[in-house]
């Protein structure tokens, strides 16, 4: 990162210092981002550079906060325009400037970041067309493929002595397939996300694809009844997903306390573990502090079935009494911060190959694939999938699953886990990622 | 409300119309996209708003289109500096070095900033709608964000400056909590604020309700949509499949392009210049004037919305972006349908037995297969045409073609716009939409209890 003569970063945090004196405290955040995205479809390569640079101000007095954010240009203006705000704010506990983080060196100014590689970027299209062509023996279509590379800078620094800078980088493919057998046509979008392009999976993307658009082609409709359950981890992932706010510090704890008598019983079976750690292998966020310039941490929230920890930016961490995990998100620079998740999983580390996982079902069906949005509603304890898949006996796979309900009680659900895979996987979710292995839920009934 | 007061690109708009018109080499079309966006935003739970934000975004694009390649190259801010810079890019990644003269920077309109008594009066405004929406909030938990958005929008062609025009709206999404349920929300209005305020208090008196203890009943279900509702099928199911995107037989509808889909009288048309609603434009997003397309006239498919990318010269009008960082694609404005002549008691005693749709909150269709899904927050039993019991949230599936077949032949006399319309996401980019529609009747959909 190089210095360029012109930053405003610094009269900014001067001008949002200005009434430090009347105890207003203050925090100024600068993000630089560049970005590529490559849209290819039947006929046309459309290429999209964009690049931009934000600014963000929120100021806090006696527990009122206010935010003001703009590009470059106007960025001067908005200490000015925040302080204007601010009296119209209320009161909210904990809300104040991050204090310094303890061994930081006072960072240069925010250079633009390193342009994606288009050349790169090309040849990841190639290979995931060649990929889904292998994968499905040319019997599904690649409609379109958009391939995003993004590369950002970003700095931090309040009036309480923060000030830290960092960068991160990020890939995303989203292919949209479609397919045509006599049982009609079907098309589906996948993504895929990763911190590095070179990470993205593109086989195991081409893959879910194919499933995902003839699996309920070629399958039979399977009805609710009581058979061994094991999820495959991208459906697995997208529960998990949905599980992250309950253990958001700001949030209302209505289900984890009614759940959990107050956390005097466990949630999960003991064979469920859930963390959020941003430097977990193959997971979409890769980064080392949160866009309060907390540095983050590996944090377990849910420990072999029992509540831990919750997540929590530096104003929840005040009310909690206890120390900020880093989980303070923006999605973009002109959004204030809020409680987010970087990689947030179910713990492979006790897992066991998903192979053996598949022989120990009796009779059950595999779910390999979502075909609608799940279901999860934590007030009502309530989930519904629905997914295609396979149908297995002793351990074989015996026939496809062209779709079927999976429904019930989220906390039977969860306490129904027995086992879980070795093969954690992730699925773009939240800003991070969620993640989980392959789930074993014996007899379950849905 | 749309306005076509565009005045903050038009200073150096000459000049632009010059640049862009000296970057373009024989063979290549495009053009310059200007965007600028303030938004003042509200925090708010069920105690009342909490905290304020400002954001003023802006941004420029220049896009050059190549036989079959095309490339968008785009960066903050919208002054003579930031099109110029954009414009050196585009033109170093095709090999030329653009000369520009360096120009004075016009003065930059002074904003009147957040501090006017304007602004005051809208957040007095929008606490009053609170207020009355939640006058008794015990056992409701709400996270709320409510914006007032203001997009301008120009289009900097090598003919010419075209204002695709300034439209404000509010929009309210977040999320509400009740003992044993959860739900989204989501709003906007292109009304005038006042009136605006006011929808929203009634949108979220309505969303607060605690959810029905009864169940929609399970499986083949004849449905009335309220007005409300059926501009949301309507979208889903006409507006969606008809987006031209990768050629002509890719969706269930245009495979049957001309074909009778469902029964006379039904008018069905995309139309971008009703002011008054949301997704209006004095020109898309390609600098293409706004016209209405027609869809469905008398029951038979007639039209396919397209842009420049899918319909070269021949574009209708339909080529709208997310923001300026994102090409244009075809999209739906406000889908408007024709008014019939039955009464809603009419409609409820032609259903007999089923369910009346006062609110869909999200749906989603896939254009390939022509399977759709509309996700339902409030309805009511239909017993003998008489509304009954209001039952908890759920789900209604079908396919575009069947659904469009068992269609009623006759719809409510009144067409009226659908004020809770949100955004629609496709492929991630939002876009504010509108629609007006009578009250429907649908035979035959599938319900499956239970909300997304």
């Amino acid at each position: 990162m190089t210095a360029p003569a012109d930053t405003p970063f610094e009269e900014v945090l001067a001008a949002a210092s200005a009434s430090a004196h009347d105890g207003e405290g203050g925090e100024v955040y600068e993000r630089r981002g560049a970005a590529l995205e490559l849209v290819e479809d039947e006929h046309n390569l459309h290429a999209s550079v964009s690049t931009e640079r934000g600014f963000a101000v929120r100021l806090f007095r006696s527990g009122r906060t206010s935010f003001a954010a703009s590009g470059a240009a106007s960025a001067m203006s908005l200490p000015a325009e925040a302080r204007l705000l601010l009296s119209r704010s209320r009161t909210r506990r904990g809300a104040r400037p991050a204090p310094a983080v303890p061994g930081a060196a006072t960072p240069e100014p925010l250079g633009p970041p390193v342009r994606p590689d288009e050349i790169a970027a090309r040849g990841l299209l190639v290979a995931f067309r060649r990929a889904l062509a292998a994968a499905s023996d040319g019997a599904v279509t690649l409609g379109e493929a958009a391939l995003t590379l993004g590369a950002r800078t970003e700095r931090v620094a309040t009036t309480a002595g923060r000030d830290v800078s960092f960068q991160s980088a990020s890939a995303t493919l989203v292919a949209t397939v479609s397919a045509r057998t006599g049982a009609g046509r079907a098309s589906a979008r996948v993504v895929a996300a990763a911190a590095r392009p070179e990470e993205l999976g593109l086989a195991r993307l081409a893959h879910h694809a194919v499933d995902r658009v003839l699996l309920p082609l070629k399958g039979r409709p399977l009805d609710p009844g009581r058979w061994d359950l094991l999820l495959d981890p991208l459906v697995a992932a997208s529960i998990v997903a949905r599980l992250a706010p309950a253990f958001f510090g700001e949030e209302e704890d209505g289900f984890l306390a009614a759940r959990t008598r107050d956390g005097r019983d466990a949630l999960a079976a003991p064979a469920l573990t859930l963390v959020d750690d941003a430097s977990a292998p193959g997971g979409p966020a890769r980064t080392t502090h949160d866009a309060e310039g907390t540095p983050q941490e590996r944090t377990v929230v849910l420990e072999r079935g029992r509540l831990a920890a919750r997540l929590t930016d530096v104003a929840a961490a005040q009310r909690l009494g206890a120390g900020a995990t880093g989980n303070a998100f923006r999605r973009a620079f002109s959004e204030p911060p809020a409680i987010g998740v970087t990689n947030f999983f179910a713990d492979p580390s006790s897992g066991i190959p998903p192979l053996d996982l598949l022989r120990s079902l009796a009779r059950g069906f595999y779910a390999a694939v979502l075909l609608s949005r799940p279901q999860v509603d934590l007030a009502a304890d309530r989930f519904r999938l629905h997914a295609a898949g396979y149908w297995v006996e002793k351990g074989r796979a015996t026939d496809a699953v062209s779709e079927t309900l999976l429904s019930g009680r989220l906390s039977e659900l969860l306490r129904g886990i027995e086992a879980v895979g070795d093969d954690l996987k992730f699925i773009p979710a939240a800003g991070g990622g969620a993640g989980a292995p392959t789930l074993f839920v014996p007899k379950w009934k849905g | 409300m749309l306005s076509d007061a565009v005045t903050v690109f038009r200073e150096d708009a000459e000049d632009a119309v010059r640049i862009v018109s000296g970057m373009l080499r024989r063979g290549e079309g495009g053009e310059a996209f200007r965007e600028r966006r303030r938004t003042i935003a509200w925090s708010a739970t069920e105690a009342g708003l909490l905290s304020p934000a400002i954001v003023e975004e802006s941004g420029t694009a220049v896009r050059v289109t190549r036989g079959k390649d095309s490339l968008l190259v785009a960066e903050g801010g919208d002054g003579p500096e930031s099109l110029r810079e954009v414009v050196r890019e585009a033109s170093r990644r095709a090999g030329g070095s653009p000369f520009f003269k360096t120009k004075a920077a016009p003065p930059r309109r002074v904003d009147p900033g957040p501090s006017g008594p304007d602004e005051e009066g809208r957040a007095t405004l929008i606490a009053s709608a609170l207020a009355r929406a939640l006058p008794d909030p015990r056992g409701l938990s709400m996270t709320l964000a409510i914006a007032r958005v203001t997009v301008s929008r120009a289009v900097v062609t090598a003919r010419g400056f075209v204002p695709c025009g300034e439209a404000t709206r509010l929009e309210a999404t977040g999320v509400l909590r009740r003992t044993g349920a959860t739900r989204t929300f989501a709003f906007q209005s292109s009304a005038p604020f006042a009136s605006a305020c006011d929808a929203l208090a009634r949108a979220l008196t309505e969303a607060a309700r605690p959810v029905p203890a009864h169940r929609a009943p399970e499986g083949r279900v004849d449905v009335v949509l309220s007005p409300e509702a059926a501009s949301v099928f309507w979208h889903e199911a006409v507006g969606h499949p008809l987006e031209a995107e990768g050629g002509e037989r890719t969706s269930v509808l245009t495979r049957v392009a001309r074909a009778s889909v469902a029964p006379p009288g039904y008018f069905v048309t995309s139309d971008p210049t009703r002011r008054e609603l949301p997704g209006s434009y004095l020109a898309d997003d390609e600098g293409t004037l706004a016209r209405p397309v027609p869809l469905l006239e008398d029951g038979r498919v007639a039209g396919v919305l397209t842009d420049r990318r899918t319909a070269g010269a021949e574009t209708n009008g339909h080529g709208r972006c997310g923001d300026f960082r994102r090409p244009p694609r075809p999209r739906l404005s406000a889908l408007t349908v024709s008014a019939g002549r039955a009464s809603r008691d009419e409609l409820l005693d032609a259903c007999g037995g089923g369910l009346y749709v006062r609110e869909i909150s999200a749906g989603h269709t896939d254009p390939e297969s022509g399977r759709f899904s509309l996700y339902v927050e409030s309805a009511d039993l239909v017993r003998r045409g008489r509304l009954g019991a209001a039952v908890a949230p759920f789900v209604l599936t079908s396919d575009v073609l069947t659904a469009l077949r068992n269609l009623w032949g006759e719809a409510g006399e009144v067409s009226a716009p659908a004020s809770g319309l949100g955004l629609c996401v496709k492929r991630g980019e939002p876009l504010p939409v509108g629609g007006a529609s009578p009250a429907i009747l649908l035979r035959g959909l599938s319900a499956v209890p239970g909300r997304p």
